[in-house]
């Protein structure tokens, strides 16, 4: 009786010690956080289309690098990620890939509209522009978080003892954290009369 | 005087809370009560009229906002400060995360309007950007200070003047 209880209590221990419960718990975690970041670049991708109205309407001129930021998008939203993908490499280097090559076109367009005034002094696309910053912050905090989550994951898993459950039970895989951007720093940042 | 601010907008939710030790070793002031200044730069009447003002639409509306000024910034951008800060502080109601900080930072001439995910529909990134142009900005280029974070925390009250969700 006593050895069934000591064996009971031996079990109990070691199985809440080899990931059975936190392996799925940090993987939920990065799951949830990649939501978070697919739902910050869906919110850019929203606001491209009002943003890509507005110069239109006073730089018509600048046809090019209008369809350049039209077509970045279209690509950017073609390539989903889903939670299962997150193992996959190449996928999660496509979306980044992808969202990157919107931020430079979505950036040459904003440093053309800095020649001109008459669009700069919409009250409309300052607020788009507001918009836009705020978007891209929240992509930067998204995907640090999912970044945290990731490595949170990646250390459970290959860490003993949860290593242990993670290859029995989940036969887990190290997800992919997003690179840090080059150049992130340096992203052409516009200003409209934020500065003064 | 003339200050130049720069409104670094952004509203983004706090998430998780570590300790208050975590908080002082990344250079965050402690969250002493609705008005935390750091950098002292309120005076007396501006002080008073903020902790009023804030006391009487926190009891309203149970939304939690605190108009912090910082002394510095430690080299960050005040978005990333401000995301730190308002998640270090842990403050907003549990599950609702609804918070709002309006951060100056007067050596980095910085200020920003720092919003939970609670509250991103009331006081959404190009209102918050209005009362950082129309209430913040005209006093402090004036060089008042007091009377810019006075302003911009009346019209920031105004508009997160709606009931909350309840926890």
């Amino acid at each position: 009786m006593k050895l069934r209880a000591a064996l009971t209590l031996v079990s109990a221990v070691l199985l809440t010690a080899c990931g059975v419960n936190s392996v799925p718990r940090s993987e939920e975690n990065a799951k949830a956080r990649w939501a978070d970041v697919q739902a910050a670049y869906q919110r850019r991708a929203d606001l491209i289309p009002n943003i890509v109205a507005t110069v239109k309407g006073a730089a018509a001129s600048e046809g090019k690098i209008l369809t350049d930021v039209t077509n970045a998008r279209a690509s950017a939203t073609r390539i989903q990620v889903t939670a299962n993908d997150l193992s996959d490499e190449n996928k999660v280097q496509q979306f980044q890939a992808a969202q990157q090559a919107l931020s430079g076109s979505l950036g040459r367009l904003l440093a053309t509209a800095e020649a001109y005034p008459d669009l700069k002094s919409q009250a409309r696309f300052g607020d788009l522009v507001t918009e836009l910053e705020g978007t891209e912050n929240r992509i930067n905090i998204a995907v640090r978080d999912y970044n945290t989550a990731v490595q949170a994951y990646n250390t459970t898993i290959r860490t003993f003892p949860d290593a242990i459950g993670a290859k029995v039970f989940y036969g887990a895989k190290p997800m992919v954290p997003f690179q840090a951007k080059a150049g992130a720093d340096t992203a052409p940042t516009v200003n409209f009369g934020n500065t003064n | 005087m003339l200050l130049a601010l720069v409104p670094a907008l952004l509203l983004v939710g706090f998430g998780t809370a570590p300790t208050p030790s975590k908080a002082a070793a990344k250079g965050y002031p402690a969250l002493t009560g609705r008005v935390v200044d750091a950098a002292h730069i309120l005076g007396p009447a501006a002080r008073n009229a903020l902790e009023q003002e804030l006391a009487l639409a926190g009891a309203k509306t149970k939304h939690q906002m605190v108009v912090v000024t910082v002394a510095s910034l430690h080299g960050r951008n005040i978005a990333d400060y401000g995301v730190g800060l308002g998640r270090s502080w842990g403050i907003g109601r549990n599950g609702i995360n609804d918070c709002v900080l309006l951060i100056v930072a007067p050596k980095e001439h910085k200020v920003r309007v720092e919003v939970g995910y609670g509250l991103e529909g009331v006081l959404r990134d190009e209102e918050a950007g209005h009362i950082i142009q129309n209430d913040i900005l005209p006093p402090f280029r004036a060089g008042d200070l007091s009377a810019g974070i006075v302003a911009g925390t009346k019209a920031i009250l105004h508009e997160i003047d709606v009931p909350g969700a309840t926890p």
